[in-house]
């Protein structure tokens, strides 16, 4: 795991990825409440919080399919919501979003022509990936749970997108092909893509180059995880997590002000 | 525009229904099954015989009446009975045990009355609870009095002569009957509602199951997701209204085979003008449903919900777009419902067209064809609106 260079890139200059004040509320509620984040090319970016944090509107605003209430995301330097620039993004939704009634191959076809893949060559590279080579003519309908995960990953990835979003990618993936998952999400980084993963599961969280935790739409601390593990004088994220929070490790608000805890740890 | 992209949705629609069995038979074979029960009920009716009890209070003439209308129904030969009773509470008696179908009381002052100069007046009681069997058993005791009235004429005076009416219409033939006049409209409902239907769930499962989140996070525009919309289930609308047509136009009789009687396939319904025509009329009908369809699935979250909406959406278009009831005929406030219906406009073309022989030279064709078309971009609009309120 590369800890080398180990903050987000403050200049912003070569962000894949940018959220400038970042803001989305629905009605009363302020799902993404004021979010500065770059994200440089070739590094997993993990984003970790509760169900309810915010992860999945913040990563909709960045992919841009939700419109901001104020402030900016960009990719590659373009301001979201941009259809032409999508076709350079890979976008993994938290559910299956596949066509039952179709075929594996007829469903990675459908959104490989979609997002501009050409050729059968990429899908069926896509598909060997995940193991689904054998599969293409499975209608969806009969694959378990894991394969269907396994396909809305090819779909991400088939037109080899530079950035990439993943909503919960490893939710109900056994553990022996979450790893093969993760590994893959590294050769991708290594070869210049960069990757935002939301997830709950903190044991996942080492596998990303930095981690920036989220909670009620807001940011209470970025940094490697080892960084974060050393400010909050513990060797577990989870328990870092509730510091940060301002909760105990029962989960419960500590006396003094949480917020005090709060912040960027990178710094 | 990319039609790289509009076709690759508007196959995966079709690779949908490919696999979709029971939505494929919704749609092609459900309409033929019931166009089929439609015009068998219509055709195939049974002569319902009629029974007519007289009640005769006038005298020796009304045995005269009595007699002759014996006869006249003995040479129509339609299934009509005359019968007598001795009262009017019997011939009501038999009325309402269903033993007879019309009573006619022929009164006691029938004979002075006609002598007077004076017009008798004869009462004729029906059961009243199915108006539609009781009119056409009027009709058949309408048609015998006329062969009757020389028997009214006064003793001794010269019967006199009543004229024949022979029938003859402008369009179809007097021969024509309700299907002759149901079928071409058929064409373009059927189309319509099962598209609609079709088009709903389709676009809610897109909705719910995530695919429509994952679509909007690609290249693809509105405009392309709607157009592909409407070319993937304008196929399928084009393979139904196609059979359809085939269906209500052609005619097969198949002879006894074994067990199996002979039958006949088809209605033989005889178009005055062009079947192309007739169908592009269904095929934009079908289009704007496609979007209406996308449009108002923004206001389901289930599949009941979708169908839910028949009654409110599709069953005042049937009530109200001149399936059955001349638009004339409505009420005003109607009427002008009537007038925003795309069910109206399609049903007024495809009977100009397959009943009187109307082409697109035809102003009442190009008002209805115009009106269609500002329908479906009506729809269009609404449909890709409800797209973009997905990026909210």
């Amino acid at each position: 795991m590369s800890a080398a260079s180990s903050s987000v890139n403050p200049t912003r200059g070569g962000a894949a990825v940018e959220a400038i004040d970042l803001r989305k509320a629905f009605g009363p509620i302020r799902a993404v409440d004021g979010i500065d984040l770059a994200f440089e090319p070739g590094r997993i970016y993990g984003f970790l919080g509760p169900n309810g944090s915010g992860k999945t509107t913040l990563i909709r605003l960045l992919a841009g399919l939700a419109r901001p209430t104020s402030g900016e995301a960009r990719i590659l330097g373009t301001r979201m919501p941009d259809r032409p620039i999508l076709g350079k993004v890979g976008y993994m939704p938290q559910s299956e979003a596949l066509y039952p009634d179709l075929s594996v191959g007829e469903n990675i076809g459908f959104f490989a022509t979609l997002q501009g893949a050409r050729g059968e060559a990429a899908i069926d590279r896509a598909l060997d990936l995940v193991e689904l080579g054998e599969r293409k003519g499975t209608p969806v309908l009969e694959l378990s749970g894991g394969m269907r995960r396994r396909l809305s990953l090819a779909i991400t990835l088939v037109h080899e997108p530079p950035v990439v979003f993943l909503d919960e990618p490893t939710v109900g993936v056994d553990p022996a092909l979450r790893v093969q998952f993760w590994s893959h999400f590294r050769q991708l980084a290594d070869a210049g893509t960069t990757i935002l993963v939301a997830s709950h599961v903190m044991d996942e969280a080492d596998r990303c180059d930095e981690l920036v935790f989220i909670r009620s739409g807001r940011v209470l601390a970025r940094g490697t995880g080892d960084e974060l593990r050393a400010k909050a004088a513990t060797d577990n994220l989870e328990t870092a997590f509730l510091q940060f929070a301002g909760l105990d490790d029962q989960g419960r608000p500590l006396a003094s002000d949480g917020q005090a805890a709060a912040g960027t740890v990178a710094e | 525009m990319s039609p790289r992209r509009v076709a690759a949705v508007a196959r995966r629609i079709a690779e949908g229904f490919r696999r979709d069995r029971r939505s494929l038979g919704l749609l092609l074979v459900a309409p033929l099954a019931v166009v089929a029960l439609l015009g068998w009920v219509l055709r195939d009716q049974q002569q319902a015989s009629v029974e007519i009890l007289v009640v005769n209070d006038a005298g020796p003439v009304g045995d005269r009446i009595v007699a002759a209308l014996k006869d006249a129904s003995n040479q129509a030969n339609d299934g009509t009975g005359i019968g007598t009773a001795d009262s009017r509470d019997a011939a009501v008696a038999a009325l309402r045990n269903g033993q007879a179908d019309l009573a006619l009381i022929l009164p006691s002052t029938l004979l002075t009355d006609v002598a007077a100069g004076q017009s008798p007046v004869i009462t004729v009681i029906s059961e009243g609870t199915n108006p539609a069997a009781e009119s056409g058993a009027f009709a058949s005791l309408q048609g015998l009095l006329r062969t009757l009235a020389g028997s009214l004429a006064p003793p001794g005076a010269t019967a006199p002569v009543v004229p024949t009416i022979q029938r003859e219409t402008v369009y179809l033939s007097p021969d024509a009957d309700q299907l002759d006049v149901l079928a071409p409209v058929f064409l373009g409902l059927f189309a319509y509602f099962f598209v609609f239907v079709l088009t709903g769930i389709s676009f809610l499962r897109e909705r719910v199951g995530g695919t429509l989140e994952r679509l909007l996070a690609t290249p693809v525009t509105r405009g392309e997701i709607v157009l592909g919309y409407s070319i993937g289930f304008s196929i399928f609308a084009t393979l139904q209204v196609l059979i359809l047509t085939l269906y209500v136009l052609g005619r097969v009789d198949v002879p006894a085979i074994g067990p199996i009687g002979a039958f006949t396939l088809g209605l033989g319904v005889v178009t005055a003008g062009s079947p192309i025509l007739a169908f592009a009329v269904a095929l934009l009908l079908a289009v704007g449903a496609v979007n209406l369809g996308i449009f108002l699935s923004t206001f389901a979250r289930t599949e009941l919900q979708i169908v839910q909406f028949i009654p409110i959406v599709i069953v005042p278009q049937i009530l109200l777009g001149g399936v059955f009831w001349s638009i004339d005929r409505l009420p005003t406030v109607l009427q002008a419902i009537a007038h925003v219906l795309p069910v109206t406009y399609a049903v007024d073309a495809l009977r100009e067209v397959m009943l009187k022989g109307s082409d697109l030279a035809t102003t009442a064709v190009q008002t209805d064809l115009l009106v269609l078309a500002g329908i479906a971009v009506v729809f269009v609009l609404l449909a890709a609106f409800t797209i973009k309120r997905e990026v909210a």
